[in-house]
């Protein structure tokens, strides 16, 4: 007796396409990520720990953070803006805002650096009235924050948006009809109901402001323990070919890979 | 608390919506707003809680004689039900309730042993004593309306507005939810207005039925007046299944088909004949009265009454609801000649019309 149902395929061609996709993930994920940690412990635990507490690479670290510390708030702060615009109210521009908000995954991360340095430059449009006043945007600090945050600005944003939209305005109307302000109505209806997604947003956003490496590098100069930032670093190290060295800052960067990934899935199961 | 709206008209983009909408219901009256979907009955609710403003300009809104039209929804006192509920959903059946109440500005707060007190109160109101600690998704539909209803009335509103309340819930569920709601009215006084696409809903819930088509009102009436003496033909049509005649009306005859019936609106010319099916008489054979001699296409006997189907000697199809001991009397069946004779009928003026009502 057959019991085969009509969607079920026999079982060699099942083993096929689980074999190429599993073949697939090992070759282009698990062996780079397993990689990077051999590479960076190839001399030891001790020699791993001694390459994490160089000055330099602290100071890279330091960077990392604080970059992000800065780039994320904002973009949480515009990301539930947004996302809160866009999906409870109709207005002219809507369309044109989704699209902008797309803009920094549509444009190569070099391009937007670019973009920074025409404007932030010396020679660039506000580039006279900078030095005027004695600031210096490029090669420095604030250069790798605005580009860290242009960089970032859509991870939030799209975590939020087809949530907020598919839950539509009622329990909004609900709170409104109820007594309820303005804030009131977000802090206890609509912050609560996309939490989860908030966090999952927050999260990448986090790892691509601490991992971005395109948009900062063109205007970050490369100063060592002035404006390195952790891949940026990670890049010196290696074409110094102190491959331990940067192995080991790679691997916090890898790690912080895999805590988001496990986070973004604890999240995204919270959520559903 | 009595509910005055007046001349309200409100338009999205190029669709009107309402055209001039006035409309009281007096202190503790249930009124059922009952019109097909697009009828701009939900907008006329909304525009009740404030949700929707009319177009400035064009309409107010009274609660108790106070003008409330530029007042914001939170600030009028309303208790809203919604269609698909709108419960919070992170939110406990308890905190639900409550929301209202821990919404209220500090002064008007009441403590947490009052509060508790008001929303146990209201939970066994709705009859959901010890779904407290429940959320919205692990209850059935039937439930969440009521948990929608006991928050809505936890505000005390001054009025409550029920927008399709039992339009997601099962035929048995509905009717026994209506049933109740019109009892807890009776309980609670407080003057509602119930929207609804559903005519048995609300003929058998409110005391007061009005009638919207494409914006306007059409009739304001009892649920009685309002299916025996409808005003307009829109209002015939939507009340239930009915036959339509072109007609013709003459010194206060209305010929239509092979009958001729005295009537007596003061309507001359082109006619157009309503008649309800279970307003025909079925008769073996000619029997005096004016009557349309028919066959019978198809009879439908699996019900409390029997729906046939018949085609009349002139070409029209006719619907005629008869009793089963009619069936058995005449034995009912495919191709038998029978006479309809009508008992009652309904008569406005106008020329045959062709487009599909």
């Amino acid at each position: 007796m057959t019991t085969r149902r009509p969607l079920t395929e026999p079982a060699w061609a099942r083993r096929i396409v689980m074999g190429i996709a599993l073949a697939f993930l090992g070759a282009f994920l698990v062996v780079p990520l397993v990689a990077v940690f051999v590479e960076a412990l190839r001399r030891g635990v001790g020699a791993y720990l001694d390459s994490l507490a160089d000055g330099a690479a602290l100071h890279a670290i330091t960077l990392t953070l604080v970059t992000a510390a800065i780039a994320v708030p904002l973009n949480l702060v515009f990301g539930v803006a947004a996302a809160w615009a866009l999906a409870k109210f109709d207005f002219t521009g809507r369309s044109v805002l989704i699209a902008l908000i797309d803009l920094p995954l549509a444009v190569s991360p070099v391009i937007s650096g670019l973009v920074f340095v025409l404007l932030f430059g010396r020679q660039g449009w506000l580039g006279p009235w900078l030095a005027s006043h004695d600031l210096q945007v490029i090669f420095a600090v604030p250069g790798i924050v605005v580009a860290t945050t242009f960089v970032t600005v859509p991870f939030v944003a799209r975590q939020l948006i087809p949530l907020m939209q598919a839950q539509g305005t009622g329990a909004e109307e609900a709170a409104a009809v109820l007594g309820a302000g303005g804030w009131q109505t977000f802090r206890r209806v609509t912050l609560p109901n996309v939490k989860w997604a908030l966090l999952s947003g927050v999260i990448l956003c986090n790892a691509r402001a601490m991992g971005e490496f395109g948009a900062v590098s063109v205007v970050s100069g490369h100063i060592r323990e002035q404006t390195n930032t952790m891949p940026l670093h990670v890049e010196i190290l290696y074409n110094e070919y102190n491959f331990v060295a940067a192995f080991a800052v790679a691997s916090l960067l890898a790690g912080l890979a895999v805590l988001t990934l496990a986070v973004k899935t604890v999240t995204e199961w919270k959520s559903s | 608390m009595s509910i005055e709206v007046t001349a309200v008209s409100k338009t999205f983009g190029d669709s009107v919506v309402l055209r001039d909408v006035s409309l009281v219901v007096p202190d503790g009256e249930l009124a059922a707003v009952l019109g097909p979907s697009g009828s701009g009955k939900t907008t006329l609710l909304r525009i009740v809680a404030g949700l929707d403003q009319p177009d400035p300009g064009r309409g107010t809104v009274r609660l108790d004689g106070e003008d409330v039209t530029d007042t914001p929804p939170g600030q009028r006192r309303v208790g809203l039900v919604f269609q698909h509920y709108a419960l919070f959903r992170h939110m406990s059946v308890f905190e639900n309730v409550a929301f209202g109440l821990r919404v209220l500005p500090r002064a008007g707060r009441p403590s947490a042993s009052d509060l508790r007190e008001r929303v146990t109160r209201l939970l066994h109101l709705v009859q959901l004593d010890g779904l407290a600690g429940r959320y919205p998704h692990q209850l059935s539909g039937g439930q969440r309306q009521r948990v929608a209803l006991a928050r809505a009335l936890a505000i005390e509103p001054r009025v409550l507005l029920l927008d399709e309340p039992f339009g997601a819930l099962d035929a048995r569920v509905r009717q026994e939810l209506r049933r109740w709601l019109r009892r807890l009215h009776d309980e609670l006084h407080v003057t509602s207005i119930l929207v609804t696409h559903d005519q048995d809903e609300a003929l058998e819930v409110a005391d007061r039925v009005v009638v919207m088509n494409a914006g306007a009102i059409e009739q304001v009436d009892s649920p009685d007046d309002v299916f025996h003496r409808p005003r307009t033909e829109f209002v015939v049509n939507f009340l239930g299944a009915v036959n339509r005649f072109a007609g013709q009306a003459q010194h206060g005859r209305v010929t239509f088909g092979s009958i001729a019936l005295p009537h007596d609106h003061a309507l001359e010319g082109h006619a157009r004949v309503f008649v309800r099916p279970h307003d025909f008489e079925l008769h073996a054979a000619p029997n005096g009265h004016p009557g349309v001699t028919a066959t019978v296409l198809r009879v439908h006997s699996a019900g409390p009454s029997v729906r046939v189907e018949l085609l009349a000697v002139s070409g029209e199809t006719l619907t005629v609801e008869v009793s089963h001991e009619v069936q058995r009397a005449l034995d009912l069946r495919r191709g038998r000649m029978v006479v309809a004779t009508p008992r009652r009928i309904q008569v406005f003026a106008g020329p045959p019309r062709t487009d599909a009502w």
